[in-house]
């Protein structure tokens, strides 16, 4: 649900990075939260467990700047990934307007990948959405490993309506501002079509 | 922080009932979910009018309670209106975390077979907070003295919630009449560019 502030002049939206555990969503949000200044972050939240999995979840907000005198704050989540977190997953899509889809590129992980995008789509329609139309950016996370399949390989699999596909290196910060730019962008337009 | 109790409101169910039962009660649980949070709505505007009435009320009852700080959340984690002295809260963070912590509430409740827990109180050494459903689609968010009377708490909050609903409810009305997306913020392809572009 983008919440409009007139008061505060403020966009604010809620983006959920989705996908197989220990695929990078979390590694997303640290290098967003590196790189971004004091004044356009707010605290990273980590919700997890004592060996640094996502339990919950994590939180980040942040600035990406102005458009028309508001200013757009966007409230990034991940999810759990690991499978049997299905519920905390479900809880976190609650009034989500864009998600990000990290999956991990190595061939071991095809049938995660596939079985996390279904997941996605069940989560979202329980929430009355519908994947086909929601925000939604691809990321092809750990392209830097061996094993990782060919782009075009990975798109046939897991495409799901078109959506931009981003090639990223979560842990070196490769492609993390673009897919993030690339979902904060389809939820604005989504916000102005609606006008 | 000590959990101290969880508050539950809705229709009465045996909790030993069979699974059966309990995916019955999952999909009633969506289909409620379906029917009155709206939570698949797109936008939400908060215009100045409603602005200052949601915060009239909000500081009426943080006089009241002497209460350190009130919002009004989105069930998503935004904070929408605060009254009171944010100075040593993240307020974003607090809002991110109830939302959740009532969604998880929720689901727990829809576990052992209960329609909703709406109300969750947590009571520490200094300060205590307590969170309250709204409408499935808002949270009151209160963080109070810990010497205060929780029953005292929960009975301003009650009020307020009434004060609430009827504030929200009507301009929700009003933005279901006129068209919802009238005033939204209109921007070019080019403004998009200025603030996404490599």
């Amino acid at each position: 649900m983008t919440f409009i502030n007139y008061v505060a002049r403020e966009i604010n939206c809620k983006i959920v990075y989705y996908g197989p555990g220990l695929g990078g969503k979390t590694t997303n949000l640290q290098y967003i939260y590196q790189i971004t200044s004091v004044e356009n972050k707010g605290k990273l939240i980590s919700l997890a467990t004592e060996t640094e999995r996502t339990l919950f979840f994590d939180f980040l907000p942040i600035d990406l700047g102005q458009i028309r005198g508001f200013r757009t704050r966007f409230h990034l989540y991940t999810v759990p990934g690991q499978v049997f977190y299905d519920s905390s997953r479900k809880l976190i899509l609650k009034g989500v307007d864009g998600v990000v889809f990290v999956a991990d590129s190595q061939e071991e992980r095809v049938d995660a990948n596939l079985e996390s995008i279904s997941n996605l789509a069940q989560n979202l329609k329980e929430h009355g959405f519908d994947l086909e139309k929601i925000p939604y950016v691809l990321q092809l996370n750990k392209r830097d490993l061996p094993s990782a399949m060919p782009l075009e390989d990975m798109k046939q699999q897991l495409l799901v309506k078109g959506e931009p596909v981003i090639e990223a290196v979560a842990t070196q910060g490769v492609g993390v501002l673009t897919t993030l730019k690339a979902v904060a962008r389809q939820v604005l337009v989504e916000l102005r079509k609606s006008a | 922080m000590e959990r101290l109790g969880v508050d539950g409101r809705g229709t009465s169910v045996n909790v030993d009932a069979n699974r059966s039962v309990v995916c019955d009660l999952n999909a009633k649980y969506i289909s409620y979910l379906h029917d009155c949070c709206d939570v698949s709505s797109t936008t939400f505007n908060l215009h100045e009018i409603d602005f200052l009435r949601i915060q009239a009320i909000l500081a009426k009852m943080q006089m009241e309670l002497r209460a350190e700080l009130v919002l009004l959340i989105s069930r998503s984690g935004q904070p929408i209106v605060i009254s009171g002295s944010a100075a040593n809260i993240d307020c974003t963070a607090l809002a991110s975390l109830a939302a959740a912590n009532l969604a998880a509430t929720d689901g727990l409740a829809n576990i052992v077979g209960e329609r909703e827990f709406s109300v969750l109180v947590h009571q520490g050494r200094q300060r205590s907070l307590f969170i309250s459903d709204l409408l499935k689609r808002f949270s009151l968010v209160l963080v109070f003295d810990a010497s205060a009377s929780s029953g005292m708490v929960r009975y301003k909050c009650k009020r307020t919630t009434q004060l609430l609903e009827d504030v929200i409810r009507d301009f929700q009305k009003r933005m279901e009449n006129a068209n919802s997306f009238a005033d939204s913020p209109q921007f070019s392809d080019e403004e998009l560019e200025e603030l996404l572009g490599q």
